[in-house]
């Protein structure tokens, strides 16, 4: 029997397009490129620099919020319209059935990584614009595995969709939180304090490097160089499989 | 596109029990009622608050202290704009606006739109106190960074001399540039002999004149033309002078 992985893949970008993915970026990347012109005509000099920062960032965030929306939304309703239980009655792994959604969400992320970077080659360096959204792909494609554990989780899209977005913040701040409680303005040694800084300082253990990635600076100064995406792609192969493992244990664990 | 797809069929509104209708039209009535008892929104204009530390907006920014550094950039300068009320650079407090300078460039080290917030718009009004604090302000930064931030220096002369008429702070900011900084172009350093011309010190001019031709860092024929034809005058000026002086 051929592996099910390709026809569930295939299944969940298909079931994206049919809930306006596409046009849900498209009005995204226009509604962008309004406001951005409209920040070009506010600015004074540095024009198209302060322009690439503001895009880069919000198309960055944009990006993360429609593919997390798209993965949890999509997701929970097949578990609640049984259609995960028709699938998992026939000879499918459950397995097979996690990598599959990974790999049609990965391909949705791809997409969405592609239209953004799209508008932006009105305003960026291409080979800044390259690594840039190599970069965006890498973190969209933690941000799919992130939904996908949040998802098995919670069976929720509420909850689950929180739950992603507070861990996604978490884990783009929590070097810049760090740094504070290492310099703190009054010095205390009371234990609520050290509690404080050690449950910091073991997010910062736990949580990906998200502040490393994709950054508008990049773009702005042309700073962007392929080798910076060695350690970016290091730390999205480790930190994939620790989220697959998890939603893979949680899956397992599952009665329906 | 199917026209139901934006538009759903709906039973019509006598389909609506008259109770529920009549309940509508009343709490419409009694929103408008509310807004109307409420105090008129008044206009009242807001002082520059002091700038959080530089932390804050990056975890604001979810680590991207660039992206907030151009969002600032663009807040303080719309500052004066706020909604109903339009205040003018004099009700502004300038010694916290430098605050807010430095937390932008401590953001984004490499911009210079805080400069030019500094040089043309907040050093551009007809206020000497406040200019001078916008001055001193492009002085320490270029003091900080000559090579990234010696334009600015340029115009805080231009401003020094012609706007607040002070020869002396002109001739602070002209040394400084014309002594630091190895990026800083030949005009700009050339600036300190006009300042010392105006100034009537037309020896120490014509010292520094000859003293870049010297220096031998000067290739280009028209500026070596420009230079020998300034010593030239200073010359004669300073003859004159002299001459002036004997009678």
């Amino acid at each position: 029997m051929p592996s099910p992985i390709p026809a569930i893949a295939r299944y969940t970008v298909m079931e994206s397009m049919r809930n306006r993915l596409l046009l849900l970026c498209l009005l995204l990347a226009g509604t962008a490129f309004v406001l951005i012109e409209f920040i070009g005509e506010l600015t004074i000099t540095e024009h198209r620099l302060t322009q690439v920062a503001l895009l880069a960032a919000f198309l960055r965030i944009s990006a993360v919020l429609v593919v997390a929306l798209f993965v949890v939304s999509g997701t929970v309703r097949e578990l609640h319209d049984k259609t995960l239980e028709m699938i998992l009655a026939m000879p499918v792994h459950r397995a097979s059935y996690y990598l599959g959604k990974l790999a049609g969400y990965s391909v949705i992320a791809l997409l969405v990584c592609l239209i953004f970077a799209g508008l932006l080659l009105f305003y960026a360096d291409t080979q800044a614009l390259l690594v840039w959204a190599a970069s965006l792909f890498l973190e969209l494609l933690l941000v799919v595995a992130l939904a996908l554990v949040m998802l098995f989780s919670f069976s929720q899209v509420p909850a689950a969709l929180a739950a992603v977005f507070v861990f996604y913040g978490a884990a783009r701040i929590v070097g810049t939180i760090f740094l504070i409680s290492q310099s703190p303005i009054i010095a205390h040694d009371s234990a609520a304090q050290k509690f404080m800084d050690g449950f910091i300082e073991l997010l910062t253990w736990l949580l990906p490097d998200l502040h490393r990635f994709t950054r508008s600076e990049w773009l702005a100064y042309n700073t962007a160089d392929w080798s910076a995406l060695l350690p970016l792609l290091g730390q999205t192969l480790v930190y994939l499989c620790l989220l697959a493992f998890i939603a893979l244990f949680d899956f397992y664990r599952k009665n329906f | 596109m199917n026209p139901d797809f934006i538009f759903h069929r709906e039973r019509p509104v006598s389909d609506v029990p008259a109770l529920i209708r009549l309940c509508l039209l009343l709490a419409l009535c009694l929103q408008l009622v509310w807004h109307g008892l409420q105090p008129p929104l008044e206009a009242r204009a807001k002082d520059l608050p002091p700038p959080l530390p530089v932390r804050a907006y990056i975890m604001a920014s979810l680590g991207e202290p660039v992206a907030a550094g151009r969002y600032l950039d663009l807040w303080l300068q719309a500052f004066d704009d706020q909604p109903g009320v339009s205040l003018s650079f004099n009700q502004l407090d300038y010694h916290r606006l430098t605050q807010w300078l430095d937390v932008i460039l401590e953001l984004d080290p490499r911009g210079q739109y805080p400069l030019l917030l500094a040089a043309r718009v907040y050093g551009s009004i007809r206020n000497p106190e406040k200019q001078r604090v916008m001055m001193e302000y492009i002085y320490t930064r270029f003091n900080k960074d000559p090579d990234r931030y010696w334009r600015w220096l340029a115009h805080a002369v231009i401003t020094a001399k012609h706007e607040l008429r002070d020869p002396a702070l002109a001739l602070k900011y002209a040394d400084a540039l014309a002594s630091r900084g190895s990026k800083v172009p030949y005009w700009a350093r050339d600036m300190k002999i006009i300042v010392l011309e105006d100034m009537g010190q037309l020896e120490a001019a014509r010292i520094l004149t000859g003293a870049l031709i010297d220096s031998g860092e000067i290739s280009d024929p028209y500026e070596l033309k420009f230079l020998t034809n300034k010593i030239t005058e200073l010359e004669k000026k300073s003859l004159k002078k002299r001459q002036t002086v004997e009678k």
